[in-house]
């Protein structure tokens, strides 16, 4: 079932001479429980084409629809509720708010919603994340992995239809990496989650169902990993 | 927005002040300056106001009756005077004050006082101070028309050059007061820019996790608002402090200093409720409004 798509994106910065094509006519689609990579070299549109995803930036056209949503219908208060309940973003630099603890940090979505967390989802979440004894614990006293544990932690809680993760080892070593992959790829056997990763390390993107290569704004490349015989390539582009 | 979420929002702003203090402090004393600039300029344009209006109520309208009018009908004719519209003040000038007056102001000649043994001949008169300068040759006039009034004369020329020198105080100070404003603005503009780019971060995040725009906004609004009202009330008793001295000062001067109209200063106990008023009110709402403006360039999708 298709969850996820995509249709002839274009972001164009600038005008006349200075005008770049950020992503440049991008179209795929991705069915519910799927984890993509989406990999390139450094300016090659991977980012911007999350960030258009996550809905925190506008395409200069082209449609993205999520569960048959066309996304950029909504109005600025829809959106911020589409981020809020139907996308869980996740940065390279973890982007915690410094003056929250783990667990406020986690439960933000939720406040934001003027709702009370789920004790017993969020004693299972800490649990899963490893983080039960630092949920009183501010960023700053935390290790890189513990900081990117929490940003997972809210990107998960509110149980989104897909998780969008930029560069989301990119700043750990290989122990810390391996312990987030491994949380990825539970939520999404277990949960049955949708996870798109933007990467740079191949290793991160051998363990994903499917690799999306981005070129100058383009795919370049679209196909199921061999050993992960669940996924299914897309032939649209 | 629910109450509870308001509350919480409310109190994230007011706990931001103590996060971000040194940023909340630069924004405190800037418009702590900005509040004593503008506010220092109108209270000085209102007394410059007050002190010419002081000058003018000096301008006299000097009244002679006929020297025949009986002593009844002088009582009469200064009860009407006293009644008139724009009459503040009557003062009774008798036959012998004004023939004693007389006696001073000639002294060449002086001898032909030996010659008259009687003041009768000289007129009762009124030395009449008005309540509104500008309206002072209308009020000659009215008094003019009273049947045993034999003169009544004023200088029309110190109204005059009175009202001209009032138009040039206000137009002048009304400049001063927009153009410090103006700058006064665009300081308290670039502080809360700098004080909102300093966490543009947290707002990204926070427009990230799906924070709306009203989120994002109220704590700087509540920030802002309590940042400008204790500025407001820092403006208000530095003003307080500075104004009862000069005022003191200025009364201590004397005679000298009233005659050119500083006993028409107002006191500060007449104004302090609307100077309070005014400057709580601005300081709170140019706070607020100036940091929630600076952060819509970081929170547009």
């Amino acid at each position: 079932m298709e969850l996820l798509k995509v249709e002839n994106l274009y972001k164009v910065y600038g005008k006349g001479e200075n005008e770049v094509k950020a992503v440049d006519g991008v179209s795929f689609s991705v069915p519910k429980g799927q984890m993509v990579a989406i990999i390139g070299a450094s300016g090659s549109g991977k980012s911007t084409l999350l960030h258009m995803i996550g809905a925190v930036d506008r395409p200069t056209s082209g449609k993205i629809y999520l569960d048959g949503q066309d996304v950029f219908q909504q109005n600025n208060r829809e959106l911020a509720i589409f981020r809020r309940r139907q996308v869980g973003l996740i940065y390279q630099f973890y982007n915690l708010i410094p003056v929250l603890t783990a667990e406020e940090n986690i439960t933000l979505p939720i406040m934001m919603d003027g709702r009370k967390p789920d004790k017993e989802h969020l004693e299972k979440t800490l649990d899963m994340l490893g983080l039960k004894e630092r949920r009183d614990h501010l960023p700053s006293q935390m290790s890189g992995g513990q900081q990117q544990r929490v940003s997972i932690g809210r990107a998960l809680f509110t149980s989104p239809q897909v998780i969008l993760a930029d560069e989301p080892t990119g700043n750990l070593d290989s122990k810390n990496s391996a312990e987030i992959m491994e949380l990825f790829r539970r939520s999404n056997k277990e949960l049955k989650q949708t996870i798109i990763i933007i990467t740079h390390d191949e290793k991160i993107a051998e363990q994903c169902d499917r690799v999306i290569v981005l070129s100058d704004g383009k795919i370049i490349s679209d196909e199921g990993n061999s050993t992960h015989g669940e996924a299914d390539s897309n032939d649209e582009i | 927005m629910k109450i509870s979420g308001i509350k919480y929002l409310a109190n994230q702003g007011i706990e931001n002040i103590w996060k971000n203090k040194m940023m909340a402090f630069a924004t405190f004393c800037v418009l702590l300056i900005s509040l004593l600039l503008v506010g220092g300029s109108a209270l000085f344009y209102f007394n410059m106001n007050s002190m010419i209006l002081g000058l003018g109520n000096q301008n006299e309208i000097a009244v002679y009756l006929d020297p025949a009018t009986e002593v009844l009908r002088v009582q009469q004719i200064q009860a009407q005077l006293q009644n008139m519209d724009n009459v503040d003040t009557v003062e009774y000038i008798s036959k012998e004050e004004a023939y004693n007056r007389m006696q001073n102001q000639i002294q060449q000649g002086k001898a032909i006082f030996d010659y008259i043994d009687s003041y009768e001949f000289m007129p009762d008169g009124f030395k009449v101070t008005v309540l509104n300068n500008d309206h002072i040759e209308e009020t000659t006039l009215d008094i003019g028309r009273i049947e045993e009034v034999q003169s009544a004369s004023s200088s029309p020329q110190v109204a005059e050059f009175l009202r001209e020198l009032r138009k040039v105080v206000s137009v002048i100070a009304i400049a001063v007061i927009i153009a410090l404003s103006a700058v006064s603005m665009i300081m308290i503009s670039n502080t809360t820019k700098a004080s909102v780019f300093a966490r543009r971060e947290e707002i990204q995040i926070m427009k990230y996790v799906g924070a709306t725009n009203s989120f994002i906004r109220f704590p700087f609004f509540v920030e802002g608002m309590v940042t400008g009202f204790f500025a407001g009330a820092g403006a208000f008793f530095i003003t307080m402090a500075v104004y009862r001295s000069i005022f003191r000062i200025l009364m201590e001067q004397g005679t000298l200093m009233r005659a050119f109209g500083v006993g028409s200063i107002i006191p500060f106990e007449r104004i302090q409720l609307w100077v309070a008023i005014a400057y709580l009110v601005v300081g709170s709402l140019v706070g607020a409004v100036g940091s929630v403006v600076s952060t819509r360039r970081h929170i547009d999708v």
